[in-house]
């Protein structure tokens, strides 16, 4: 029995032939990936410098796998948890192949994974949207070779799970058979993504243009975004159901909620400045950027704009724009981190104006626009990856991190105040874990400061850090522990030293 | 508290799969442009070659029947004949038969059942020594029938060697109450949809009329079961397990348009007998006979799940009643909203397929049916389990009476003003 094939479909659709399957797509892609990926891997303990932050969430992921809720301190709904839930599923294993890197060099290691899934979407993507072989490749080398992918796609961030499930939901809702599970795996992977890193929201249009796009003059447009909104919605609710099931929705008294929480983010968080205004938080973090890679920053940034006109690349140049136009608001907070959600649209958006301005030109022409774009990439562009690639696979910056948490282990356990990066270092080598405090906790969790009956004078031992004297003079325990404490290890020099210091509990 | 936390799991899992599965075939049609594609019927080629006995058994349908008639004569293929059957103790309709009959009398015979025992299938066989066409095509009293129909069923037959085409049906008077909206809707999935995979994977329990069934065929099949509840479903199995060519065709434009029951209590005692009929087929087990594993675990599945969909539309609320009230853990409440995602999703398809229905059949939805349909899910899942519940206890207790659904000719100015 068969349905009825007797139909002509109303439109003449092409047949699809049955062919050999091509896996040149496949090959390209997995190679010049793996390519990318030892760039990324070699030397991923030395460079950059452990910041806090990567501290931080790898904590979170280590509570996670040891069943300790969320968070090793009450988890307040900074951020969705499902970013640290994903590390904690890869994150333990580094540490166990070698455990005397420094946990966070380790667990650096468990990104690696994710960016490579990150590499491949944006060759899939680059295809989805109408490009050929060699302008997908360009967008995966543009993004991959970039120093600052090569700097901070190594960094545990919360913002590298996010991009990867929006490139996720933006190739499937790219899909080129128009399944309608596709559409509705793309809402899922959007939902994912927004719960990984609640900022990623912003460029949801984007997907929606995608699957606008896409389903352009079929008949099951309507299906297909019914299934994008089931998928989206449906993953999305079971973060606030996780609050409510808490009784932690709303805010009251003595419990953190949600609601509380997203209400400090947009409002109580202190702008960085405008990003023209020199000296501004936003201004400095623009220079920081830049000094990594000023190539795919403003090529990026000008591809994505010019790239609004072309339609076939909306998908990819929308995400761009409304990234620009967030960090150009004025007077908001931008993260450091913000810019590892921009990368992968420059890249594809280089890529793609670069093909569709190409294929608009005749003969000599484009011959001369080749050759000028190739001289371009080897006297611009290549001098200045290669300084800022060769820094990155050469630099030794956790040096003073590593002696310091060689020196920990090699103590017997106490009470401790450390910052985030050192956090997981002493829990392993088997301080308490109660025992072990971050020094900004001290002041702001009452929690904390509860099991420090004592104050200051319950603490053995200071550890010193650039993190920790970031901001001199605004807790007031981790000021005191700074005063009546003496020196009695330092490794490393001038502003990076790390100080290992005694506290002196006698009343002087 | 572990243990029922663990029950807790495992029937969450259970319900969400369940779901997932029914909600995965139900969107069958939809999946890519192609396959809708795949489900139109195809126009006609102009030429008619096969000859139609079209049996219509009316029993108590006095209000509808002449209507139904008339538009069936209305047909532009030129090679059919009308069977009516009526009952020898209903002199009413009998009566507007042979007035009917009178009007065209080369096309339309009236037939009498005799049998003590009245019920559909026991008067479709009545009628089958009767039949002279090549195909056997069957329509209740009630059904608005459109004059393209069998020319496209000719068609069908002749360009796909079936030996049985499915047409569609369509409850159209979505307005008439709060559970008509899920009624029609039920329709426009079942057919619209889900049947075309059955078709496909070679098991479909066939709908009850509208359907057309070459006469040979038929005769070796020995008819219909005149002691099963659910005649259409059982001859579908049958012929199914014998390896007969099924087709599925549909086409908004000719669907047989019907009218939902007339009251929850009249939806309530047709579901019944409805899944009382599917649980008879079950016992049966003529879908043992069925060539694949595949196919044989589709039909055990298709059967049953009338079942579990009610019980599935009663625990699921139930369940997620308990996780927020009772104070689970929180893991574990969590996992008690899994099956609610595909429930939810499908809510969000029926919000689409009424978009949809209203689109296809021209019909004007306003925001308020948008309303009703969310808000008439529960009702309507109550009523189903009610139903499932009743069959159950009805076939296990031994009564399997006919309970007949009334009809008073809601759909016909509806689709009147449809058509204007």
């Amino acid at each position: 029995m068969t349905v009825l094939e007797l139909v002509k479909p109303p439109a003449p659709a092409p047949v699809p032939v049955e062919r050999p399957k091509n896996r040149t797509d496949f090959y390209v892609a997995v190679s010049l990936t793996t390519v990318v990926l030892a760039l990324l891997a070699w030397n991923i303990t030395g460079f950059p410098t452990a910041s806090d932050d990567e501290g931080t969430y790898l904590a979170q992921a280590w509570a996670v796998q040891n069943g300790k809720g969320l968070a090793h301190y009450t988890y307040w709904y900074d951020h969705p948890p499902l970013a640290w839930i994903q590390l904690a599923v890869g994150a333990w294993l580094p540490g166990l192949i070698a455990p005397s890197l420094l946990a966070v060099a380790a667990g650096r290691i468990a990104m690696l994974p994710l960016q490579a899934a990150g590499l491949l979407l944006v060759y899939v993507i680059g295809r989805r949207i109408g490009l050929p072989r060699w302008a997908a490749a360009l967008g995966l080398l543009t993004y991959g070779l970039s120093p600052l992918f090569l700097t901070m796609g190594r960094q545990i961030y919360l913002d590298s799970f996010a991009v990867v499930w929006i490139l996720a939901a933006l190739a499937l809702a790219l899909s080129p058979s128009k399944h309608l599970w596709h559409y509705a795996a793309a809402g899922a992977a959007a939902a994912i993504g927004v719960l990984s890193k609640e900022t990623i929201l912003v460029i949801l249009p984007a997907v929606l243009v995608a699957l606008w796009q896409n389903t352009a003059r079929s008949t099951t447009r309507t299906w297909a975004f019914g299934s994008f909104a089931s998928g989206l919605v449906l993953v999305g609710c079971f973060y606030p159901l996780y609050a409510l099931l808490r009784g932690e929705l709303f805010p009251g008294e003595g419990h953190v909620s949600l609601f509380g929480a997203i209400q400090f983010q947009l409002g109580s968080r202190s702008g960085s400045g405008s990003i023209f205004e020199g000296g501004s938080g936003a201004n400095s973090l623009l220079h920081s950027w830049m000094y990594y890679d000023s190539v795919l920053l403003i090529a990026g940034a000008v591809a994505t704009i010019a790239g609004l006109a072309l339609r076939r690349l909306r998908p990819v140049t929308v995400a761009g724009a409304i990234l620009i136009l967030v960090a150009l608001r004025p007077g908001g907070y931008l993260p450091a981190m913000y810019v590892v959600q921009v990368l992968p649209f420059f890249a594809l958006a280089i890529a793609g104006v670069l093909f569709y301005a190409l294929s608009r030109l005749q003969h000599w022409w484009k011959w001369t626009a080749i050759a000028l774009a190739v001289v371009l990439a080897a006297v611009v562009v290549a001098p200045r990856w290669y300084v800022g690639d060769r820094r990155a696979l050469t630099a030794n910056d956790n040096a003073a991190y590593v002696q310091a948490a060689h020196y920990l282990r090699a103590q017997p356990p106490s009470t401790i105040v450390v910052d985030d990066v050192l956090w997981l270092d002493c829990v392993n080598a088997g301080y308490a874990e109660d025992r072990v405090l971050w020094f900004y906790k001290l002041d702001l969790d009452s929690e904390v400061a509860a099991r420090l009956p004592g104050g200051w004078r319950d603490v053995d031992y200071i550890v010193s850090s650039p993190a920790l004297r970031q901001d001199p003079g605004t807790l007031p325990t981790v000021t005191a522990l700074l005063r009546n404490s003496t020196v009695i290890e330092s490794f490393g020099s001038a502003d990076g030293v790390i100080e290992i210091r005694k506290v002196v509990k006698e009343p002087s | 508290m572990t243990l029922a936390a663990a029950i807790m799991i495992f029937v969450s899992l259970v319900l969400a799969a369940f779901a997932a599965v029914t909600l995965w075939w139900t969107m069958h049609a939809w999946r890519t442009p192609e396959t809708l594609a795949g489900t139109r019927f195809a126009p006609p080629d102009g030429e008619q070659h096969l000859t139609f006995s079209l049996l219509l058994p009316a029993r108590h349908e006095k209000a509808v029947l002449e209507h139904t008639v008339e538009r069936l004569l209305r047909s532009t293929h030129e090679a059919f004949e009308i069977i009516i059957i009526v009952g020898h103790d209903d002199p009413e309709t009998t009566e507007v038969a042979h007035r009917v009959a009178a009007t065209a009398p080369a096309r339309i015979l009236v037939v009498t059942d005799h049998n003590e025992q009245k019920n559909k299938p026991r008067a479709l066989n009545t009628a089958l020594p009767y039949v002279r066409g090549d195909v056997v095509g069957v329509f209740d009293a009630e059904d608005q029938v459109h004059p393209l129909l069998l020319e496209h069923v000719d068609h069908a037959f002749r360009a796909t060697g079936a030996d049985v085409v499915q047409g569609g049906v369509q409850l159209i008077n979505f307005h008439s109450s709060w559970y008509s909206l899920h009624n029609c809707l039920e329709y426009f999935f079942w057919f619209r949809s889900r049947l075309h995979l059955h078709a496909k994977k070679g098991f479909i329990p066939l709908g009850g009329n509208t359907v057309f069934v070459r006469s040979d065929v038929l005769r070796e099949a020995n008819g219909w079961d005149g002691t099963c509840l659910a005649e259409d479903c059982d001859l579908g199995v049958r012929l199914s397990s014998r390896g007969k060519k099924v087709v599925v065709a549909y086409d908004s434009t000719i669907v047989t348009r019907e009218e939902t029951p007339g009251s929850v209590g009249a939806l309530l005692k047709q579901r019944t007998r409805w899944h009382q009929g599917f649980l008879q087929v079950l016992r049966k087990g003529e879908w043992r006979r069925l060539p694949n594993w595949r196919s044989r675990m589709l039909a055990r599945y298709t059967l049953t799940s009338p079942f579990l969909q009610a019980f599935s539309g009663v625990v699921i609320p139930v369940g997620v009643a308990i996780a927020i009230w009772a104070q689970l853990p929180v893991l574990v409440a969590l996992f008690t909203f899994l099956p609610v995602l595909p429930m939810a999703a499908t809510l969000m398809f029926q919000i689409v397929g009424l978009h949809d229905f209203g689109r296809e059949y021209e019909l004007r939805i306003r925001w308020h049916h948008y309303a009703k349909l969310v808000l008439g899910a529960f009702p309507y899942a109550l009523v189903l389990s009610t139903a499932a519940l009743r069959a159950v206890w009805r076939e296990y207790t031994g009564r399997r009476n006919w309970e007949l659904t009334a009809h008073v000719g809601a759909h016909l100015p509806a689709v009147e003003g449809a058509a204007a």
